[in-house]
């Protein structure tokens, strides 16, 4: 009974931070405006019948995670009203639609140890979503991997990355000796390819972090997690050697100001709107994160940090970290092999993914372009994210 | 299960250190490099920030308008210069390009400070809109008219005109020509750099030319200070003065002006008269009279660009050198400003006043908020000699070389001077000099005008002078 009220301790003070900051977000305009006070009452809403749904059917699981994400998921929606009206309510669309699936999957998903199974489905699939961009793929924002379909844009690679850890996992669980580690190595390095193809280096580094996590949790042997980090940096440098797109962008990273007009003109920005919030930022609305540009996805954080400051920066941070140490948590609780290694691959994508974009926008890593689970606008962003947090949260309830 | 749970102990500990590494690099980032790169001009936030206050307006003494700021949008905001490139040089220019100079420059915080706050009294006063903020403005001491005279008088010359009040040092009119057009940098930006009768400098202030007769005055000053006897001595001109085998001064156009008084001397510009004074005087007495005035010194201007002055100094054996310099030749070089200077020390009985350009700092809506005093630089000559110089330029203008710059019914004050300089390693037309005041007993204005190039001082520059004063004086 204890950890159920201060789960609702917790969630109240999540109602309360939607309530001020869309309260903020509606007196700083005039006339007051009411729209953002419907967002707030929306989304409250949204995550109270939600948490409510969790808790009466399925209290056995941890519901700390879904709770950690909709603070997230609160603070992207407030940053995206602040930036774009518009676009903030096709997130919070998309936040429900996310939200249902994740409760979807925790209701109606059978027994994951039966999709242990599907090993082949799941390798062809991952090949296909992340071969698809590098043949008919599309260049936006200077990487090619976006597929258009009539008026919608998205990434395949976004929802390769689901299939990828799952074709790891049921690969990786009946790991005896090294040779059953050369079939996986080959594909993750066939994805690794294709990914520095299609420019889309974040992504690559993200598919490395997941499987020398998964690796190890597989074989506990460091001495292959070190091999694995040898021949990423082999492929680095290869792919550097050979490849303009890598050049520039260690170059920009290097010493972006030089370009501060051109190429570097989206990080340098970045770090201006960083710099100019300081500890305690400008105050929601009152900064100018409009100059930072795709700042509803890539950039969310440089605008967050500029607005609310530095200190929420790591307290969002910090958050990322509660959420991915309960996700890690639920491995412990799994079944067999299968779930565990599952888990961990999707904990270890998220937490990558944040790793590379913040490090991405202060400049201290080579910018690469992805979202910012939960907090960035994106449709399948969203949907991916919290389909693999439901699987986490499937998972950690078996394990009761 | 043991293992998998310190496996996965193990890899939360690295992704922790990874995740401490980020707060880490984010906490360097703010306190390391964050204040370092707030202000790089690609910031825009900068721009945002200056253009929350429109700037205020500059107006000539009489309350005309020479600027007029209009918001565009959140960024920027368009400053008209209304005379155009009749002030250019003195007001300067603020561009989000090409920086801020000028008076824009000096006067830039008070341009842009406002009293007009947000507030929740004002806010409701307003109907929930907040009050367009106005920065200050300034109330110079330049006279539309007068600068505008000036200008139109230079015409498509070279040169500079200074007209100063003698009594407060406020600045009545400052041109300079060739002048560039403020208003539209962004086309003119660069052909204003590349032309070598270089537009953006401010002749007046910051030219440098050897001030040629004008300089006697100094010259005469230090005689007078050094030689109680001087003024009832008599001196015979026969046209050349010898120094040594093969140099000799003579006077211009080999006059020869037979016996003469000193004030005769001054008034027909002896050559002869003024480098025996030089040579008699030495270069030490002479330099520090011509220190006293600020030469080789920078004189405090209100924020205008001043380029020092100089007078040389000489050994005695360079006999040559020492009498050229106390005819405002050899290595002597005075800016426009300088000699105005000079004129309206004398003209003020002997007290030198500050330069400056801005009387008062006003609100928006046009309450007073600083004046600006008139403030003394020193009792730089006596106002005995100050009595006798003013004197002896009257009779300049009266009967000696200056006739061109009487005024109908106004007494005027002035020396000429015809400056030999070289261009291009060859003897180039001499600089048209004059400075001089008006009126002699209640002296109103002090002017210095050179014309480069001009020929005679007696010709070109006295005749702009006296319209300047005319219009001044509103005669």
């Amino acid at each position: 009974m204890d950890a159920s009220r201060d789960e609702k301790k917790l969630l109240r003070y999540t109602y309360l931070l939607c309530l001020v900051c869309f309260f903020n977000l509606a007196i700083i305009k005039q006339p007051f405006d009411k729209g953002a006070m419907v967002m707030s009452v929306v989304t409250c809403l949204l995550v109270g019948y939600s948490y409510f749904i969790i808790r009466k059917f399925f209290s056995d699981g941890d519901k700390y995670i879904f709770i950690f994400s909709s603070i997230l998921s609160v603070i992207g929606m407030v940053m995206l009203y602040r930036i774009n009206m518009a676009v903030s309510i096709k997130q919070i669309i998309w936040f429900a639609i996310g939200v249902t699936g994740f409760i979807l999957i925790v209701v109606l998903l059978p027994d994951l140890k039966s999709f242990s199974k599907h090993k082949y489905f799941y390798l062809i699939v991952t090949i296909v979503f992340m071969g698809m961009a590098t043949l008919i793929g599309t260049e936006i924002n200077g990487s090619k991997n976006w597929i258009v379909i009539g008026n919608y844009n998205f990434q395949p690679s976004e929802f390769g990355k689901l299939f990828f850890v799952a074709y790891l996992a049921s690969e990786l669980k009946d790991y005896k000796n090294f040779k059953d580690l050369i079939r996986p190595a080959l594909i993750v390095m066939l994805c690794l390819g294709f990914m520095v193809l299609q420019k889309d280096l974040g992504s690559a580094l993200i598919f490395f972090g997941i499987s020398i996590t998964m690796l190890y949790i597989a074989t506990s042997k460091f001495r292959y997690v070190a091999i694995c980090i040898g021949l990423f940096a082999a492929g680095a440098t290869i792919s550097y050697k050979l490849f303009d797109h890598v050049k520039i962008r260690v170059l920009i990273w290097s010493n972006p100001w030089p370009y501060a007009n051109g190429k570097s003109y989206q990080v340098v920005q970045s770090m201006f709107s960083i710099a100019s919030g300081g500890l305690t930022g400008s105050g929601l609305g009152l900064g100018h994160p409009e100059y930072v540009p795709v700042n509803t996805t890539d950039f969310i954080f440089a605008a967050l940090c500029e607005e609310l400051g530095i200190l929420i920066g790591f307290g969002i941070i910090i958050l990322y970290f509660l959420l991915f140490y309960r996700c890690m948590r639920a491995a412990v609780y799994g079944e067999d092999e299968f779930s565990r290694l599952l888990v961990v691959g999707y904990s270890a994508m998220i937490a990558a993914q944040v790793l590379v974009i913040v490090g991405g926008v202060m400049n201290a890593i080579p910018l690469t372009g992805i979202t910012l689970p939960l907090v960035s606008y994106g449709g399948s962003s969203m949907l991916i994210t919290f389909f693999s947090l439901g699987i986490i949260q499937k998972i950690s309830e078996e394990g009761r | 299960m043991n293992d998998i749970s310190n496996n996965i102990k193990k890899v939360l500990m690295v992704f922790l250190i990874f995740f401490i590494g980020i707060i880490s690099y984010i906490t360097y980032f703010e306190i390391i490099v964050g204040p370092k790169i707030v202000n790089n001009a690609y910031n825009r936030r900068l721009w945002v920030k200056r253009n929350e206050v429109l700037r205020g307006t500059i107006y000539d003494r009489n309350g005309n308008p020479l600027t007029k700021s209009e918001r565009i949008d959140q960024e920027t905001q368009k400053r008209e210069y209304t005379g155009g490139e009749i002030f250019a040089h003195v007001l300067g220019y603020v561009d989000i390009k090409y920086g801020i100079t000028g008076l824009e420059r000096k006067y830039d915080e008070q341009l842009m400070a406002t009293n007009i706050q947000d507030n929740i009294k004002n806010l409701i006063k307003n109907k929930g809109k907040n009050e367009e903020k106005v920065g200050n403005s300034l109330k110079t001491t330049l006279d539309l008219d007068v600068q505008r005279k000036a200008y139109d008088l230079l015409g498509d010359n070279r040169g500079a005109v200074v007209a100063l009040d003698p009594k407060t040092g406020e600045i009545l009119a400052m041109v300079s020509k060739p002048s560039f057009n403020p208003n539209n940098l962004q086309e003119i930006w660069k052909s204003i750099n590349e032309n070598k009768e270089r537009p953006l400098i401010n002749r007046a202030s910051a030219g440098l030319y050897p001030p040629g007769s004008t300089f006697k005055t100094v010259t005469a000053i230090s005689a007078l200070e050094n030689m109680p006897s001087v003024k009832n001595r008599s001196f015979d001109d026969n046209g050349s003065l010898y120094i040594s085998n093969d140099y000799s001064l003579h006077n211009f156009a080999g006059e020869v002006l037979g016996n003469l008084s000193f004030q005769q001397a001054y008034t027909h510009s002896s050559n002869v008269v003024f480098g025996t004074l030089g040579l008699e005087l030495g270069n030490d007495k002479l330099k520090a009279t011509a220190e006293k005035f600020f030469f080789n010194k920078e004189i405090p201007a209100d924020g205008i660009p001043v380029e020092p002055s100089k007078f040389p100094v000489l050994k005695k054996y360079e006999k040559g050198s020492i009498a050229q310099s106390a005819i405002g030749q050899s290595a002597d070089l005075a800016s426009p400003l300088q000699m105005a200077e000079v004129t309206s020390t004398i003209a003020n009985d002997g007290v030198m006043m500050k330069p400056h350009l801005v009387n008062e700092i006003l609100t928006s809506k046009g309450q007073s908020i600083k004046s600006i005093e008139p403030e003394s630089l020193g009792q730089i000559i006596s106002a005995d000699t100050a009595k006798t110089m003013k004197d002896f330029m009257r009779s300049v203008v009266n009967e000696g070389t200056g006739v061109n710059a009487s005024i109908e019914g106004v007494e005027v004050c002035g020396k000429t001077g015809t400056a030999d300089h070289q261009a291009e390693g060859k003897d180039a037309p001499p600089h048209s000099w004059f400075i001089g005041f008006a009126p002699y007993d209640n002296p109103q204005v002090a002017v210095a005008v050179i014309v480069e190039d001009g020929g005679q001082g007696g010709k070109a520059a006295a005749i702009i002078a006296s319209e300047v004063m005319r219009v001044a004086l509103k005669k």
